[in-house]
């Protein structure tokens, strides 16, 4: 959990300030008032968007995790007060051979789906079996992260065996990806697709029903195999895209707590209206702004101009003055600050576009523009997504910053379906691109930057094969603090040396909450809630 | 030839226009002075506006209006002011070229149209009569998506979905001229059809062409901001009145009420000026016609 | 008179499918890839191979000509399809906004009925008084207003004033009719205001055409009294007109509401639209716009017969 950063005049009325900051320094102090978790009582939530459809396996939203993550459960999980710590889930615990090879797992006893009948390893063999292997016309969306696994065994009805090809550090922690529900091996063999339109898991919550639009509602699974839980009797979730009225829902009481995340605005009306009413839990967020840009256009095919490019930004100032109004926060390299792969401030400010002299570093970018003979005042297109918060306000920064260096851009806002297709098409000169992911994990963070002809997100359009062959190595390596140290070098040759791709900021995540909401923890990931499991509702 | 043939079908009074329009349609001629003040103010932004309205300044956010800021800035710490001023230049850029090519494309249908008959013309008045079945903003939301998003889109999104109104409405007052008997009496004296189409037909649907054209001018600046609103329409940072009141405006509703309140009084302000105008100007020059 | 009704009714087909041609072909121009849309835009990596494996199970692969013949052939058997995005039968996406939609449109009508043929009449009688002036700055400022913007003040009024915001979830009218109408009057009032203006000026206008006719003046001449003569012969004949545009603006209502929606998160067919765009959810739109044609020539059908039926002076064979 971050502290406040004071940057500058504050804007806001010094009373608000005041009230957050007591906030948020109450919540660092103890973060919930010691009290015995009361069972009862409907948790009313908002999602702000709807689930396509309701297969975890073939999505990759959180809109769809957020109404229907309740209703399932994983064969481990984040335990996310203690994150990226990696807990038991159905599983009861497990063992990885001295080779890294072969993961064994325990599965706990007594646990049932929602119709009655017991959950047993074959459930487990035959999910993953589809994550890992779908057959036919069966679509698994992170079957390639998976490329590792050889085989699944189920010898015994209370035991999963996983075999892999290569030892594979990051493996236990895929296995909790929050997509990994646990499906019931008797459907998915007479329907393999039934899971995209119906409900059954062994979850904390059965399902109620579905409005579209509208709402999805689930009630307490009494034969939940965690005993006491879960502590609430139901949930609803709405589905309400318009931000204002997010906003709205939570400030009028009509919902307590929205899980992806609002900005320091949103917070600061919410936190003005409601007092002491709410708590505000604030943190780093898995998902980051980038710049990239096209190699196969002029001068975007010269190191020299992408450099000059990025060190023209102020990422520590924008990140002041971004943070105020914007989801935008921390100065980052290719991992999240603060994770346990994060490069210190202390070497990132070596990187380019890092430093603390900002006026250095425009001078420099105006030397390096002058040796790749780019005149004063060229123009280029900034490709953008439509979308407000928060791209809209990192490309009038970006067009901003690079002002200052005597570039004229423009900004080209297109609705996401054409900006992706321009994107993947090379149709572009420089776009803003993001990623958001689940965790931690250098072979999610860096896949973006390897070659174009072996990473489908990489939008560039380069190939650099020291990138890949360092990629694959960090891969393997088991050692924690080689594993470190090539992917800083990873990130020296992407951001710095060659400016493939080039970061903005990484997110900042502000969820405002009722303070009557307990047993919940804010994680880095938006993916990684909520299961509702250790929910409950004070008086 | 027929050249010297120089009948007009009604006479047209021509009084000294201007006193007249302003002393029958007072309400009018202030709105057309209202326009004309706007016209010049967006045109002068420039030396007119206090900052620039693209200037970025983290210190000054969500300034209440004031000495300083008269209207407050936005999220930015952007002149609200100076952002309104260059607004009215999206606005008016997009409103006149929009319903000036909406208006003109459609009238030229609808007269060639009338003129020639026969399967042409039917064809044309089905797809009209199907075009106009869909409201003006999901017409114009779909050609967005279509041909993409900012400014010159924008315009030809907007344009594209008057010409079928303009179509019918020009047509409708081309077929009543068709069938008189001095056109009959040029076409026995051998003009050819261009000829006929511009020197008898135009002449007769400049009113219906002027009063759809002034009223398609205040369409064309709720459009712009509606698409501007729902991020389909002039794209950040270029100052626009729709995209003024889209995002932050609305999120931040209650903390900085001047971010929503200004850009879309200023809307409503021209819109109503436009209006105005337009409907003396339709009392003026053709009052049998509604639009 | 039947057969009228029958060859206008028929003829309404002919245009609805010249309509779905159009719509057709126009959705597949658009640029952008559903597929893409939902995988990928959520900013976690996804191989090729699975865009592509879901673009077939979608039957995107499929040549243009033969998914426009699945999707008439499911038309003639009124099955429009399942939306791409959900796998939800177009049709039953469109019910469950539908009632949202179309009780907004009754309750704005209302409003504008309400307002405006007293105003546009009062108007008419009072030509060239003050209170003439007034109605007419009223109802064109109504034109001016953005129904939008309105509900954003709207919304600020009762957030400021009250500490209250509307209900943000729809309850049925029949199920909880405090909630469905605590809801709905915001946004029925500030789409009411701007279609009252348009009502309140073609009420005024016909009433004045009316009142220079012969008839009118004859009564005049016997001697009847003001209220007599409009009430009981002017009005009843200027109201045609009037109840043309009422029905036209209520066509466009039930899809047209897109941006007032989105201010007061209201889950309408205006609402759907947006989303369905913005997804390249080709089979969604397809349906939407079908609807929102069909409501457009079904009013205007309505509205001829009507015609026909009262003003004698329409002939129809």
């Amino acid at each position: 959990m971050s502290t406040r950063r004071s940057g500058g005049r504050t804007v806001r009325s010094a009373g608000l300030a005041f009230l957050v900051g007591i906030l948020v320094i109450g919540l660092l102090a103890s973060p919930i008032p010691a009290q015995a978790p009361k069972p009862g009582g409907t948790l009313t939530y908002v999602v702000s968007a709807e689930p396509p459809s309701f297969d975890a396996h073939r999505e990759t939203t959180f809109a769809m995790l957020h109404p229907i993550r309740p209703h399932y459960n994983l064969l481990v999980k984040f335990d996310m007060p203690n994150y990226p710590k990696v807990v038991g889930d159905l599983a009861e615990n497990w063992t990885i051979s001295q080779d890294g090879l072969t993961y064994t797992f325990r599965m706990r006893r007594g646990v049932q789906f929602h119709d009655g009948s017991p959950l047993t390893s074959r459930d487990v063999k035959a999910s993953y079996d589809k994550i890992i292997f779908p057959k036919g016309d069966v679509v698994s969306v992170r079957q390639a992260t998976y490329e590792m696994v050889e085989k699944i065994e189920a010898p015994n009805p209370t035991t999963v065996v996983f075999r892999l090809k290569w030892p594979s550090p990051s493996f236990l922690a895929n296995l909790a990806s929050p997509f990994n529900w646990i499906y019931k091996a008797d459907i998915l063999e007479k329907e393999p697709r039934w899971y995209e339109r119906n409900v059954m898991g062994t979850g904390p919550f059965k399902f109620v029903e579905y409005v579209r639009g509208s709402h999805w509602a689930g009630v307490r699974n009494e034969n939940y195999f965690v005993s006491g839980r879960p502590y609430l009797d139901g949930y609803r979730a709405l589905f309400i895209r318009a931000v204002a009225a997010q906003v709205a829902a939570v400030r009028s009481g009509q919902a307590l707590i929205e899980f992806r995340g609002f900005t320091p605005a949103q917070r600061d009306d919410i936190v003005k209206a409601l007092g002491d009413k709410v708590v505000v839990q604030e943190g780093g967020w898995l998902c980051n702004l980038l710049v990239v840009f096209n190699v196969n256009r002029t001068p975007f095919s010269d190191a020299r101009f992408r450099r000059a490019l990025t060190l023209a930004i102020d990422r520590w100032g924008g990140s002041r003055a971004l943070s105020q109004i914007t989801l935008l926060g921390p100065v980052g390299g290719v991992m999240r600050p603060g994770s346990e792969f994060a490069t210190p401030d202390s070497e990132l400010v070596r990187l380019a576009g890092y430093g603390r002299d900002i006026g250095a570093a425009r001078a420099e970018a105006k030397k390096l523009l002058t040796e790749a003979r780019v005149p004063e005042g060229f123009e280029f297109t900034l490709k953008n997504r439509n979308i407000p918060m928060p791209y809209e306000p990192a490309g009038v920064f970006l067009i901003d910053q690079w002002r200052q260096i005597g570039l004229r851009v423009s900004h080209v806002v297109q609705e996401t379906g054409p900006y992706l297709a321009d994107l993947r098409g090379g149709n572009y000169e420089a776009g803003i691109d993001f990623s958001c992911d689940f965790m931690d994990e250098p072979d999610v963070q860096l896949h973006k930057f390897i070659s174009a002809d072996r990473s489908p997100a990489n939008y560039g359009g380069y190939t650099d094969r020291v990138l890949d062959r360092l990629f694959t190595e960090q891969s393997r390596t088991r050692d924690p603090e080689k594993r470190l140290q090539l992917i800083r070098q990873f990130e020296k040759r992407v951001l710095d040396e060659k400016a493939y791709q080039i970061y903005v900021l990484w997110w900042h995540r502000i969820i405002p909450h009722w303070t009557k909401l307990r047993g919940w923890k804010m994680g880095p990931a938006h993916h990684l809630d909520p299961d509702l499991q250790d929910v409950w509702i004070a008086d | 030839m027929a050249a010297s043939i120089t009948i007009t079908p009604r006479a047209q009074p021509r009084p000294r226009w201007l006193g007249w329009f302003i002393r029958r349609y007072p309400l009018g001629a202030v709105a057309g002075l209202a326009i004309l003040t706007m016209g010049i103010a967006a045109a002068s932004a420039t030396w007119l506006a206090p900052y620039d309205p693209l200037a970025i300044d983290f210190l000054a956010m969500f300034s209440r209006p004031g000495p300083g800021h008269w209207l407050g800035t936005d999220a930015f710490g952007r002149d609200v002011l100076s952002r309104m001023i260059f607004g009215a230049q999206t606005a008016l850029l997009v409103g006149f070229f929009a319903s000036l090519a909406g208006a003109t494309l459609g009238g030229v249908i609808g007269v060639v149209s009338a003129y020639f008959g026969s399967t042409g013309d039917l064809v044309i008045q089905r797809l009209a009569d199907i075009l106009i079945s869909f409201p003006l903003i999901i017409l114009a939301m779909a050609i967005v998506a279509i041909l993409g998003t900012g400014t010159v889109n924008l315009i030809a999104a907007i344009a594209l979905s008057f010409v079928p109104r303009a179509e019918i409405i020009v047509r409708a007052s081309a077929l009543g001229i068709r069938q008189t008997p001095y056109l009959e009496a040029a076409r026995a004296l051998g003009a050819g059809h261009w000829r006929i189409i511009f020197r008898h037909m135009v002449p007769n649907v400049v009113a219906p062409y002027l009063v759809i054209l002034t009223a398609f001018l205040g369409q064309a600046i709720l459009l712009e901001a509606s698409l501007s609103f729902l991020g389909l329409g002039v794209a950040e940072p270029t100052p626009a009145w729709g995209l003024m009141l889209s995002g932050a405006a609305v999120d931040f509703v209650q903390r900085a009420p001047w971010m929503a309140i200004f850009p879309g009084l200023a809307i409503s302000f021209m819109v109503l000026a436009f209006n105005m105008l337009g409907d003396a100007l339709r009392d003026a020059l053709d009052p049998k016609l509604r639009t | 008179m039947t057969r009228y009704i029958a060859k206008r009714f028929l003829l309404m087909f002919p245009t609805l499918v010249a309509v779905a041609v159009l719509i057709f072909v126009l959705v597949r121009v658009v640029p952008g890839d559903i597929v893409e849309l939902r995988l990928v835009s959520g900013g976690m990596f996804v191989t090729k191979e699975v865009v592509e494996k879901e673009r077939i199970r979608l039957g995107l692969n499929k040549p243009i000509w033969q998914q426009f013949v699945d999707w008439m052939v499911g038309m003639v058997r009124l099955d429009l399809g399942t939306s791409m995005w959900t796998g939800a039968p177009v049709s039953q996406e469109i019910a469950i906004r539908l009632q949202l939609s179309l009780q907004l449109a009754f309750m704005a009508t209302l409003i504008a009925v309400v307002l405006a043929v007293p105003l546009g009449a009062l108007a008419a009688i009072r030509r060239g008084t003050w209170i003439d002036y007034a109605v007419q700055v009223f109802s064109v400022a109504g034109l001016a207003v953005p129904s939008f913007w309105l509900g954003i003040l709207l919304i600020l009024f009762l957030l400021t004033y009250f500490q209250w915001l509307p209900p943000l979830t729809f309850t049925s009218l029949w199920k909880d009719p405090r909630a469905n109408l605590l809801q709905l009057i915001w946004p029925a009032l500030a789409v009411g205001y701007r279609y009252s203006a348009v009502a309140t000026r073609m009420t005024r206008s016909a009433l004045l055409e009316v009142l220079r006719e012969d008839y009118i003046r004859t009564a005049w001449s016997k001697g009847l009294a003001e209220r007599v003569i409009v009430r009981r012969h002017a009005l009843r004949n200027a109201l045609l007109p009037v109840v043309a545009v009422i029905g036209l603006e209520f066509a466009f209502l039930i899809g047209g509401l897109v941006v007032t929606e989105q201010v007061f998160n209201l889950n309408g067919i205006g609402k759907l639209f947006v989303e369905a765009i913005s997804r390249r959810d080709y089979t969604l739109i397809q349906g939407l716009m079908l609807l929102v044609a069909f409501a457009y020539v079904a009013v205007n059908l309505v509205i001829d017969l009507l015609y026909a039926w009262l003003d004698p002076r329409i002939t129809y064979g």
